[in-house]
């Protein structure tokens, strides 16, 4: 605890930590210095000149600026004083005399600072009648953004913003006095991945949102207090609608989460709720085309397949989703178990991850860690607001970063990068703990394991010279995990998937063992719901709360809950599923908000025997479904989420569904209200069976309701209700997840190239052609062109020109991409990006996870 | 002798309301053949919405939606959207996309008009209001830019 001292604002005792802002200090009991430049989140400047207070000095009373000075004992204040007042109207004054004044077409209107200031702190009068300056009034500075130089007040605050918390200073001052104006660099508009936040800041209406332009007026929009779903963090969001209409996201803050701070996908990319291709009405498939149906008609045609089809369970399936709420996803399992008998069930990265299914230890650990390892993790495109705390961690607090990524990403800046090429990373990883091993301290830890150190050691001897790395980057790395105090660990889905995951994973596992740390190794997945599906069950071998189908407690505990039994054999994963479909071993498939067919699986999917997808678009799945369900987006219904971190937010509805659309947890909700059982429990003239031995029938009238049954059923949720989650969600402790750590072997991953010259690697960027963000047109220009990344060297190799249409050759597909030069690419391998146009990654990667063996060639 | 006094009170009574009558029978009508003959009213009469323009064509709405604050009655609708270089509404940026008032909820209480900072909105002379649908009551943003000519004298100060 800070030393308190006491100081006075106009007679009144105030006490404070020494060192406080004056600004603050004031704040706390309730006197609002009026500030312009002045921001919690961003270091004292003193610009602006707003905040003028008269201090008792040693010169007698002085105006200061109560944003930079801070309290000290005995300090005597004057806020409303004469001199104090006049000063502060003077300064408006002074501010307003170019100030275009155009509230009324200003987006800021009605919630501007200056404009309240001028009414509460102001003259009301000018003594300036002279010509204003006239500058760039209409100045996109990017794709989300449009700066009007003739309003901003020069409080620096966009330009702090970008380069405390973003690292990237793209945004300057130009010129001097009245002619000074805010300006990107020629050329280069801001492609900072949070500049929205900028938008928010500005005290002023000089940046605004190009997304929202002239669509709203700030006093007729209704609140809903919300979520981001488009990543894993869960920010926090205020929903803004008019008229049942979507028309803005505003950053809400929560310390535990996002702080005050959105990304720009998460902010602008709303599009697609609204956006008219959205499905309204459930479709048929009736003489081979789809057609509009009743909900009647489609929900029967279902039932009586579903019906048929589950005298066969092992043939039936359903695909759940990360992205859609806990509700949805947990109705869709107890559905698929309960009353169809079939463990069929999981979701795109579900159980074909490997992953202790706890997310990351927590986002506040980043306000913590001396050391981030990251491992296959590219925050800057996948999470860009934990990217900022990383940024933070770094620039603020030094933490150290170390990266093991075959590709050079954004954060490489910030530390060391080892580049295994792929399929390496386990052998990289044992020379690490090989030669943290050979600290004294770290081997006593380890000592018991002896078995295991002679079989690191006889394996990973010589680790640089295999893995061509430079002694130095190796000897560096290992001196930073051996300094580290307080590590922390993150891999990502590109190194947990796949053939190699479990390896992967367990080979930085035991590194962490070996450096005490094993609870602070974390995942981090791509979709808002990733840890919620998990902890609902959507896992062939897990049932709700993450728990093995060999607990026979827990499993007889749960059948007594939802009556009946639950399948004992573990089922079909997501890509063992998309298999057997292309063996024509499914008749039935339910696929809820998931697009396989857009990931190369579309002949997999036609043999099924009966497809019916629920989602909100016509996407390649659905335009080959028998029947299509159109389902209700996140703001259309209420929900729960569960983030990166376990922590379980709620999600309200703020609009209403476009058309006939319904929530998934209704739609399943009236799927097992028909379903046979049904009837023959309602019939009074059934025999009495044995307790438990017939599934209960769902009377769920709300989500709420569904939530409810959750915090019963699932350990870790429980005692959760909606009202409990209130605005700042509810984290589940780890440990109510316990791991079994311990010092595994691991075998190499045998990835070959066989005759092929390269490796593919595929990511996810925030900017994909998904419809989730291509329906938002203001990020168009955005969005990655199709092309296959390569290093120079390689080019040259391969004697290829930029730009040149080439021939991409994976074992299960082939696609032509015009080249590009990357110089983040390792030599070896090609990069395309998950998710763009025409889906060429996905089409080479057949529903693998990558690196897949390439090559490239010219086009004849 | 009553009944005598009678009969000439009632004679008197029955002239007198004749003489009314014949009266108001050789007058020149008062009732207004509306709308078919003008109606006069005060120079600041309130009646049917219309916006204007510049004298250039140009709308001077510029969709700012402060006549829908000022409204206590919410009978107007804005949505706003931008001018560009080809289409082009407004002088400035900004343009009324939807201008719509529901005469049915609006009371003619000229709030809007003071709260527009362009003079764009004003309150006409037209006070012929009446309508068969209750759609019809909507005044669109073409309705109100083309308002039609009211039939009305404006009255002179006597
Ligand atoms: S920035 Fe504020 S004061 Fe300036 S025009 Fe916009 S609303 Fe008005
Ligand atoms: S643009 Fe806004 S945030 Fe940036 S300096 Fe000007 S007023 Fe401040
Ligand atoms: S005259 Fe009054 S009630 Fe009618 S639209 Fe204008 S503000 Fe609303
Ligand atoms: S009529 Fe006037 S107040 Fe109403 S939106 Fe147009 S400019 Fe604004
Ligand atoms: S708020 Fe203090 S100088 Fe700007």
């Amino acid at each position: 605890m800070a030393d308190m001292v006491k100081f006075t604002i106009d007679g009144k005792e105030v006490e404070a930590p020494a060192g406080e802002l004056l600004v603050d200090a004031a704040k706390r009991i309730g006197i609002n210095i009026p500030v312009f430049c002045s921001h919690p989140k961003l270091d004292p400047l003193g610009a602006c000149r707003m905040c003028l207070v008269e201090v008792e000095g040693r010169r007698g009373r002085q105006l200061v600026t109560s944003c930079t000075t801070p309290v000290s004992e005995g300090l005597v204040v004057y806020y409303d004083s004469e001199r104090a007042r006049a000063a502060r109207a003077g300064t408006l004054e002074l501010l307003l005399i170019n100030h275009p004044l155009d509230c009324p077409i200003c987006d800021k209107g009605g919630e501007c600072p200056l404009q309240d200031q001028a009414m509460e702190h102001g003259n009301g009068e000018s003594h300036f009648v002279e010509e204003k300056h006239h500058k760039n009034k209409r100045y996109p500075i990017s794709d989300w953004i449009m700066l009007d130089q003739e309003r901003c007040v020069v409080c620096w605050r966009c330009i702090r913003y970008l380069d405390e918390w973003e690292d990237k200073p793209q945004l300057g001052l130009y010129h001097r006095g009245g002619e000074t104006v805010i300006d990107i660099a020629p050329g280069h508009p801001l492609d900072a991945k949070t500049s929205g936040n900028i938008v928010e800041m500005c005290p002023v209406g000089a940046l605004t949102s190009r997304v929202s332009r002239f669509s709203y007026r700030p006093w007729e929009l209704s609140h809903t207090d919300s979520l981001c779903t488009h990543c894993a963090l869960g920010c926090n969001v205020r929903v803004d609608t008019r008229l049942n209409q979507v028309k803005r996201l505003l950053a809400r803050e929560n310390p535990a989460v996002n702080d005050q701070w959105l990304c720009d996908k998460g902010r602008f990319a709303f599009g697609y709720m609204q956006h008219e291709s959205r499905l309204t009405q459930p479709l048929l498939r009736k003489n081979g085309t789809l057609q509009p149906a009743s909900w009647e008609e489609a929900l029967d045609a279902v039932t009586a397949k579903l019906v048929e089809a589950s005298k066969q369970p092992q043939r039936v399936a359903a695909i759940g989703s990360a992205k859609v709420s806990n509700e949805a996803n947990y109705l869709l399992q107890k559905f698929f178990r309960q009353y169809v008998h079939s463990n069929n069930i999981d979701f795109r990265h579900g159980s074909d991850i490997a992953t202790a299914g706890r997310g990351i230890p927590s986002i506040a650990e980043f306000e913590k860690a001396d050391l981030f390892v990251l491992f296959g993790v590219d925050m800057a495109e996948n999470i860009p607001v934990l990217d900022l705390f990383l940024k933070r961690a770094v620039n603020r607090r030094h933490a150290k970063v170390l990266l093991i990524n075959s590709r050079r990403v954004e954060d490489s800046r910030y530390g060391t990068l080892l580049q295994p090429a792929p399929g390496e990373e386990v052998l990289l990883l044992n020379g690490l703990s090989a030669a943290l091993l050979k600290d004294e301290a770290i081997a006593k830890r380890a000592g018991r394991l002896s078995g295991y150190k002679a079989w690191l050691a006889d394996m990973v001897s010589e680790p640089t010279a295999k893995l061509n790395l430079s002694e130095s980057d190796f000897g560096g790395a290992v001196a930073m995990l051996r300094r580290a105090q307080r590590p922390l660990f993150l891999y990502g889905e590109a190194v947990a998937g796949g053939k190699s995951g479990a390896a992967n994973v367990t080979a930085l596992t035991n590194l962490a063992l070996l450096l005490g740390a094993v609870d602070r190794v974390g995942y981090l997945p791509y979709d808002a719901n990733a840890q919620g599906a998990r902890d609902m069950g959507v896992l062939p071998d897990r049932l709700p709360g993450q728990i093995v189908l060999s607990d026979a407690s827990a499993v007889s505990r749960l059948q007594r809950q939802w009556g009946g039994t639950v399948p004992a054999e573990p089922g079909l994963t997501y890509l063992g599923m998309l298999q057997a479909a292309a063996q024509g071993e499914l008749d039935f498939l339910y696929v809820m908000g998931s697009d396989p067919a857009a990931e190369g699986m579309s002949e997999a999917l036609q043999k099924v025997g009966f497809l019916v997808v629920s989602d909100l678009f016509l996407t390649e799945t659905a335009k080959l479904a028998d029947v299509v369900l159109p389902a209700a987006d996140y703001v259309e219904s209420d929900g729960t989420f569960t983030n990166l971190e376990r922590r379980v937010q709620r999600a309200p509805k703020a609009v209403r569904a476009p058309g006939r659309a319904a929530p998934d947890w209704l739609i399943l909700t009236h799927l097992a209200q028909r379903w046979p059982v049904v009837e023959e429990i309602k019939d009074p003239k059934r025999k009495k069976r044995g307790h438990g031995r017939t599934p209960n029938i769902w009377s769920y009238a709300s989500p709420q309701d569904v939530l409810q049954e959750i915090a019963r059923v699932v350990p870790m949720y429980a005692g959760l209700t909606w009202d409990a989650l209130g605005d700042a969600g509810q984290q589940w402790p780890a440990e109510a997840l316990p791991l079994r750590p311990r010092l595994q072997s691991v075998t190499l991953p045998t990835l070959s190239r066989r005759s092929f010259t390269h490796w593919l690697i595929a990511e996810r960027v925030l900017y994909d052609a998904g419809q989730l963000f291509a329906t938002t047109e203001q990020g168009h220009n955005l969005i990655m062109a199709p092309a296959v990344h390569i290093n120079s060297h390689d080019l040259a190799t391969a004697s290829l020109a930029v730009g040149q249409e080439i021939q991409v050759t994976s074992p299960h597909g082939s696609v032509r991409l015009p080249l590009l030069v990357d110089e983040n690419v390792s030599p070896g391998t090609l990069f395309v990006p998950l998710g763009l146009a025409g889906a060429p990654a996905e089409q080479l990667l057949d529903g693998q996870y990558g690196p897949v063996p390439a090559r490239i060639e010219a086009v004849a | 002798m009553s009944g005598l006094k009678e009969l000439v009170e009632s004679t008197q009574q029955l002239a007198q309301a004749m003489k009314i009558t014949l009266k108001a029978a050789i007058e020149p009508p008062l009732t207004v053949e509306s709308p078919v003959e003008p109606i006069a009213v005060y120079p600041r009469f309130r009646g049917r919405h219309e916006l204007r323009r510049y004298e250039n064509g140009m709308e001077r709405c510029i969709g700012c939606a402060l006549c829908e604050a000022a409204c206590p009655t919410g009978a107007i609708h804005v949505e706003a959207a931008e001018n560009t270089e080809e289409e082009r509404h407004s002088p400035g940026e900004r343009y009324a996309k939807v201008y719509e008032v529901n005469l049915l909820r609006c009371i003619l209480c000229r709030d809007c008009v003071r709260a527009c900072p362009t003079e764009a909105i004003i309150l006409g002379r037209n006070y012929a209001l009446a309508n068969y649908h209750r759609q019809d009551f909507i005044l669109t943003k073409e309705d109100l830019l083309n308002p039609p000519e009211p039939n009305v004298i404006i009255r002179v100060k006597e």
